[in-house]
């Protein structure tokens, strides 16, 4: 039986000289939207925009009609998708970020069509493959393209001139493990000094700084320390298929997605540690809990076969989300962890690892955490 | 003066279960220069993806016209939620330049995705009030909601009460 569908509909009519007009209709089983954009056929730019609501689902949603205005300007080029997911689907709604995309997609296409028309005016035999063939280049931009994965190997000193034991000597030790800094990670807004400010502030032992895909040079993090007398660490969250993994001990650059797998012999030629952070991120969301998952058959995901703890204490999910991760990580019998994936200042150690070893560098890092001697920590009540 | 149309499209992205464990995502498209299907199976509880096939009959793109299966094997494994788009995106990328051929897979998990959201919104038949305070609670519940749209943003009387996240 049919669960659900989704139609869209854009119709395109040339009305004048340099303009395109656009209709596109979005109905689904939940919403019923309507947009009117005019495009420049020349410069592909938003021109006016218009929309409608039919059926939504929340009381404020009619509030979203407001927002489409900000697409006007905008050009279908390269990051436009981005773009309008960014403005018109955050500020605005993504179902009518979606619709615009597909208008704006169609009008790209539509003006091969209506160029190809003015050609024949000219030349009443060429066929539209004719006229396109000149033109189709497949050759991508290698900026655009996906890059293949790519490792690369990067120095480490072993010299340590940060001494945490210096600070402390015994007891329980705090650190916040996973955290994004800008501009390193372009999802975040957090300036790395605000964020080892705050976490001194805050009283943390220290911090990891796991940005994504982003290898921080040991000698700058090294610097780092003794610049700010505060135990600061690199790790990485790397992409991979089976989602982000955060990374410590392994100082190689990674481009692209890469398999799990492959990332485990990586990690294990440098005796490094992987944790997955927010294992159930979402999956337990609106609605989603329909899926009828448990923590049993969750356990039997392959992922957990390659992954040495589970950060069960994430800063960004819900409680449900955090703790469906404790009763699955329990059922593993894998270490648990805590970071508080903090994308701004003032989100830095919400969620923390306490040890009970003092760790001065990655290397004590990775080795405290083959020990599974840690627990997480809600740091911001303690 | 007749306004004769330049340009069509058509595009239709079904979700049937097929089995307790089983879900099938189709995404159609059919436009004036266009014409392909994309179709992806999908195991519950894990909303893994575990087949994807596609053909693409019409096309003017050459990077459309070459073996559309290979890429799409590339997700087999993928599950479907959160940060699924950077991940099919990269997976995919590394085989294909269609990217009519990427947004048709990415149209499939979103269908799948609003199959849950309608199944739960169906369980919820609401009055005005009651709504509010369901929708609320939602936000309060999941907090990432916050902002993340204009019904979910500062000054909706979905959010009246509710401290935003990072404060």
């Amino acid at each position: 039986m049919l669960q659900y569908s989704r139609n869209k509909l854009i119709s395109i009519v040339k009305k004048e000289e340099d303009a395109l007009f656009v209709h596109g209709v979005l109905d689904d089983d939940i919403y019923g939207i309507e947009i009117d954009v005019s495009i420049g056929i020349s410069d592909l730019q938003i021109l006016s925009i218009d929309g409608k609501w039919n059926r939504w689902t929340t009381p404020e949603c009619p509030r979203a009609i407001f927002f489409l205005q900000e697409a006007v300007g905008f050009r279908v080029e390269d990051g436009f998708t981005d773009k309008v997911h960014k403005i018109i689907g955050r500020k605005g709604c993504r179902h009518f970020a979606n619709l615009l995309v597909e208008c704006c997609f169609s009008a790209k296409e539509a003006v091969q069509v209506v160029k190809w028309k003015d050609a024949t005016k000219e030349k009443p035999d060429l066929s539209f493959d004719e006229f396109i063939g000149g033109k189709t280049d497949t050759s991508k931009n290698a900026a655009e393209k996906n890059v293949p994965i790519q490792v690369k190997e990067k120095s480490v000193k072993d010299e340590k001139k940060y001494i945490a034991s210096e600070k402390k000597v015994s007891g329980e030790f705090f650190i916040d493990l996973h955290m994004h800094t800008s501009p390193a990670s372009p999802c975040s807004s957090a300036p790395l000094d605000g964020l080892i400010q705050q976490a001194k502030q805050i009283g943390l032992d220290g911090i990891c700084l796991t940005d994504h895909n982003y290898v921080w040079a040991p000698d700058l993090v090294e610097n780092l320390r003794e610049k700010n007398n505060f135990l600061i660490l690199a790790g990485n969250e790397i992409i991979t298929d089976q989602g982000d993994m955060l990374v410590f001990g392994m100082n190689r650059e990674i481009k692209g997605i890469i398999k799990l797998e492959e990332l485990r012999n990586l990690v294990d030629q440098s005796g490094g540690f992987i944790i997955v952070p927010h294992p159930f991120r979402g999956f337990l969301n609106f609605g989603v809990s329909d899926i009828g998952l448990t923590p049993e058959s969750a356990s039997q995901r392959s992922l957990f076969k390659h992954v040495d703890a589970v950060e069960v204490l994430n800063g960004k999910v819900t409680k449900r989300e955090n703790d469906f991760a404790s009763k699955v990580a329990a059922k593993l019998g894998l270490p648990t962890t805590g970071g508080s994936d903090a994308h701004e200042v003032a989100e830095v150690g919400k969620y923390a690892t306490c040890f009970s070893s003092i760790i001065n560098n990655e290397k004590d890092l990775v080795d405290a955490l083959k020990t599974g001697n840690y627990s997480p920590v809600e740091f911001k009540k303690l | 003066m007749t306004e004769i149309l330049d340009f069509k499209r058509s595009r239709s992205t079904c979700v049937e279960k097929v089995d307790d464990n089983t879900m099938v995502s189709i995404c159609r498209l059919q436009d004036t220069l266009t014409e392909a299907f994309v179709e992806i199976k999908v195991k519950l509880p894990d909303l893994e993806i575990t087949d994807a096939k596609g053909e693409f009959y019409r096309s003017y793109q050459k990077e459309c016209r070459q073996d559309e299966n290979e890429a799409l094997k590339k997700v087999t494994g993928v599950r479907i939620g959160p940060g699924m788009l950077k991940i099919i995106k990269g997976l995919m990328g590394e085989k294909t330049d269609c990217k009519e051929l990427i947004f048709m897979v990415e149209e499939c998990c979103h269908g799948v995705i609003l199959a849950f959201t309608k199944k739960s919104l169906d369980r919820h038949s609401m009055e005005d009030l009651d709504a509010i305070d369901y929708y609320k609670d939602m936000v309060k519940k999941n907090i990432r909601m916050y902002n993340r749209c204009a019904a979910f943003a500062p000054g909706s009387i979905l959010v009246e009460g509710i401290t935003p996240p990072t404060q």
